[in-house]
C-alpha cells in the first residue's frame, strides 16, 4: 500500500463535507483508518453524533468520492462512534477558522 | 442504527402549524378572544386551542417525527401513521373550534362537535403518543425522559380535555361536571407545563449540546430539573383531581406544584448555562442568539409568575402570564429552532444523496442570517409589547401589538418558505447534477 495512494483517497474524500460544520470529513478527523490492498479500500470513520440523519448520507458520499478514483474496484466503509468524535480531532487550522477555542 | 432518516411528514406538520400561528394571529388581531372577551369564554377557547394545539402541539409533533430516532438511535415503529394523525388532529380541532364558536353563538347551535373533535383530536395526538412513545421507553435516559414525562402529560391533558368537551355538551354526568366547574387549571398546567415545556426542556438539552458543540451533561444533573418538574406536574394533576375529587380546594395544591415548578426551571436554567458555557462553538448561530431570548423570557415568566402569586393578583394578571409563556417562551423557542431544523433537513433532503459525488454548500448558506434576525427582533418587540398591554388592561394596543407580531411571524415564515426553495443559495452549488429540488410541503424521501 503506497503512500501516494493514501493521500489520492485522502484528497477525493475532501469534496465531503459535514452539512453542519461546513468543512470536510477529512480535515474535521472523521477518518480514522484508510486500507487499501489489491484496489479495495477499507474507511473507517465517524460522526458527530450518533443518530443524526446526516450520518449516512455521510458514509454514502466517502464510498461514492473513493469509487471515483482509478484503479478503485471496491469501497468498504465502516461508521464507528467508538472512540466517540471529539474538536479535538479537528485540524487545527480548521479549528481556528471555525472560531473554536479552549478544546484540548 | 447509524443514522435516523428523514422524517417524511415534519414538514407538513410544520406548515400546518404555521397556519394555525397566523389564524390565531389574526383572531388576535381582530379582536377575538382575551382581553375582549372574558379568559374562559368560549372566543377565548377558540384562540388558545389554535395556539396551543394548532400552532405549538403540532409544531412539536414534526420535531419528534424527526428527532426522537436520533434520540435513542432507533427507528419508529409506526412512521405511516404520521400523516394519518396529521389529518385527525386537524380534523378534530376544527371540529372543537367549531363548537367553541357555536357556543358562543357565532354559528348555529352545535355543541354535539366538541365532543366529536375531542375524540377525533384525541385519537390523532393518541397515535403520535404510542409511536414515539414506543420508542422512547426502548432507552429511557437523558433527553428521552423529558419527552417520556412530556407524553404522559398530553395524555392526562388530553384526557380532561375530552372530558371538558362531553361536560359542555351536557353528557358527562356530576363528576365530568364537576371537572369542568374546577379542574380547567389542571388541563392548562398539564398542557404548558407538562406536554409542552417538558419536552421543550429535554429536546433543548440535546440540540443545543449538538449544535454548540457542548459537552452532554451529566446524566445525574441533566434528570434532576426533570424529577422536580414531573413531581410538579404529579402533585398538580393526581393532588388535584383528588383535591376535586374530596370538593376541597385547589389552591394549597397549585401553590406546592408551583413551588416544585420554579425549582425545576431554576435546575434547568443552571444546565443551560452549563451548555453555553462549555461550548467550543463560540460563534452563536442565529438559532441559538434566539434560543437565549426564549429562555430569557421563561425567566421573565417565572418572575411574573411569582409576582403575581406574591401579590396575590393570580386572578387579574393569569391571562399576561400565560401570554408571555406561550409566545415568549414556548413559540420563542420554536420558531428559533424552526429556522434550523428547516435549513438542516433541507440540507439532508437535497444535498446528502450527492454527497461525495459533486460540490455542495453548507446549511448556512441555506438561510441569510442578517436578513432574518430583524423579522425575530420584531416578533418578540410584538410580544413584549402585548404582555405589557395585557398587564395595562390596554385591549386597542394589545391588538397594535399582536400586529406587530404577526408581521414578525409572517417575515420568519417567509425567510422559511426561501429556506425550503433553496432561494438563496447563489449559483451552480444550489442544484449540482443528481439533486432534485425539495417540495414545500413533504420530504421526498
Amino acid at each position: 500500500m503506497s503512500r501516494d495512494v493514501i493521500d489520492r483517497i485522502r484528497d477525493a474524500m475532501r469534496v465531503v463535507i459535514d452539512p453542519e460544520l461546513g468543512e470536510n470529513v477529512v480535515d474535521l478527523g472523521f477518518i480514522y483508518e484508510i486500507t487499501a490492498t489489491d484496489g479495495v479500500v477499507h474507511v473507517t470513520m465517524t460522526a458527530t453524533t450518533p443518530g443524526c440523519p446526516a450520518t449516512g448520507f455521510l458514509k454514502e458520499g466517502v464510498a461514492s468520492s473513493i469509487a471515483e478514483i482509478a484503479g478503485v474496484e471496491a469501497v468498504d466503509v465502516t461508521m464507528t462512534f467508538d472512540p466517540p468524535w471529539t474538536p479535538s480531532r479537528i485540524d487545527p487550522a480548521v479549528r481556528a477558522a471555525l472560531g473554536f477555542d479552549n478544546v484540548n | 442504527m447509524i443514522g435516523a432518516k428523514i422524517s417524511r411528514w415534519t414538514m407538513s406538520y410544520f406548515a400546518a402549524a404555521l397556519g394555525w400561528l397566523l389564524v390565531a394571529l389574526a383572531m388576535l388581531v381582530g379582536g377575538l378572544g382575551y382581553p375582549a372577551a372574558e379568559l374562559g369564554a368560549p372566543d377565548t377557547l377558540v384562540v388558545v386551542h389554535a395556539v396551543c394545539i394548532g400552532w405549538l402541539s403540532l409544531s412539536v409533533c414534526g420535531a419528534l417525527f424527526q428527532f426522537v430516532p436520533v434520540l435513542v438511535a432507533r427507528p419508529l415503529p409506526f412512521d405511516k401513521w404520521a400523516l394519518p394523525a396529521l389529518f385527525l388532529i386537524n380534523v378534530g380541532l376544527v371540529c372543537l373550534i367549531l363548537g367553541f364558536l357555536s357556543l358562543a353563538g357565532r354559528i348555529a347551535p352545535a355543541v354535539w362537535l366538541l365532543p366529536a373533535g375531542s375524540v377525533v383530536l384525541g385519537a390523532g395526538l393518541a397515535m403520535v403518543a404510542l409511536d414515539l412513545g414506543l420508542t422512547l421507553v426502548s432507552q429511557p435516559k437523558g433527553s428521552a425522559l423529558f419527552v417520556i414525562a412530556g407524553l404522559g402529560a398530553l395524555c392526562a391533558t388530553v384526557a380532561l380535555g375530552v372530558a371538558f368537551a362531553f361536560a359542555l355538551a351536557g353528557s358527562a354526568g356530576a363528576y365530568g361536571d364537576a371537572l369542568l366547574a374546577a379542574a380547567i387549571p389542571i388541563h392548562a398546567i398539564a398542557g404548558l407545563g407538562g406536554w409542552l415545556t417538558l419536552t421543550a426542556m429535554g429536546v433543548s438539552y440535546r440540540l443545543l449540546a449538538m449544535f454548540m458543540l457542548s459537552a452532554d451533561l451529566g446524566e445525574r444533573q441533566s434528570t434532576s430539573a426533570l424529577k422536580f418538574g414531573a413531581l410538579a406536574l404529579s402533585v398538580a394533576v393526581v393532588g388535584g383531581l383528588f383535591a376535586i375529587g374530596l370538593e376541597a380546594g385547589l389552591g394549597a395544591v397549585l401553590i406546592v406544584a408551583a413551588v416544585l415548578g420554579v425549582i425545576s426551571l431554576a435546575l434547568y436554567g443552571r444546565d443551560i448555562a452549563t451548555i453555553y458555557r462549555s461550548r467550543k462553538r463560540r460563534q452563536l448561530e442565529l438559532n441559538m442568539r434566539m434560543a437565549t431570548v426564549s429562555f430569557a423570557n421563561l425567566a421573565a415568566t417565572v418572575t411574573l409568575g411569582t409576582v403575581i402569586i406574591v401579590s396575590g393578583k393570580v386572578g387579574v394578571h393569569v391571562g399576561a402570564f400565560a401570554f408571555l409563556a406561550v409566545f415568549g417562551w414556548l413559540s420563542g423557542l420554536i420558531f428559533a429552532k424552526l429556522y434550523k431544523i428547516v435549513a438542516f433537513l433541507t440540507w439532508l433532503e437535497t444535498y446528502g444523496p450527492v454527497m461525495g459525488r459533486a460540490p455542495t454548500p453548507r446549511v448556512q448558506d441555506l438561510a441569510v442570517e442578517r436578513r432574518s434576525e430583524k423579522w425575530f427582533i420584531i416578533y418578540f418587540l410584538g410580544v413584549w409589547a402585548a404582555t405589557i398591554m395585557l398587564m395595562m388592561g390596554e385591549g386597542q394596543a394589545f391588538r397594535g401589538a399582536a400586529a406587530v407580531m404577526a408581521v414578525g411571524s409572517i417575515g420568519i415564515i417567509h425567510e422559511l418558505v426561501r429556506v425550503r426553495r433553496l432561494s438563496d443559495v447563489a449559483g451552480s452549488r444550489r442544484l449540482p447534477a443528481g439533486a432534485i429540488a425539495p417540495s414545500l410541503l413533504f420530504a421526498r424521501n
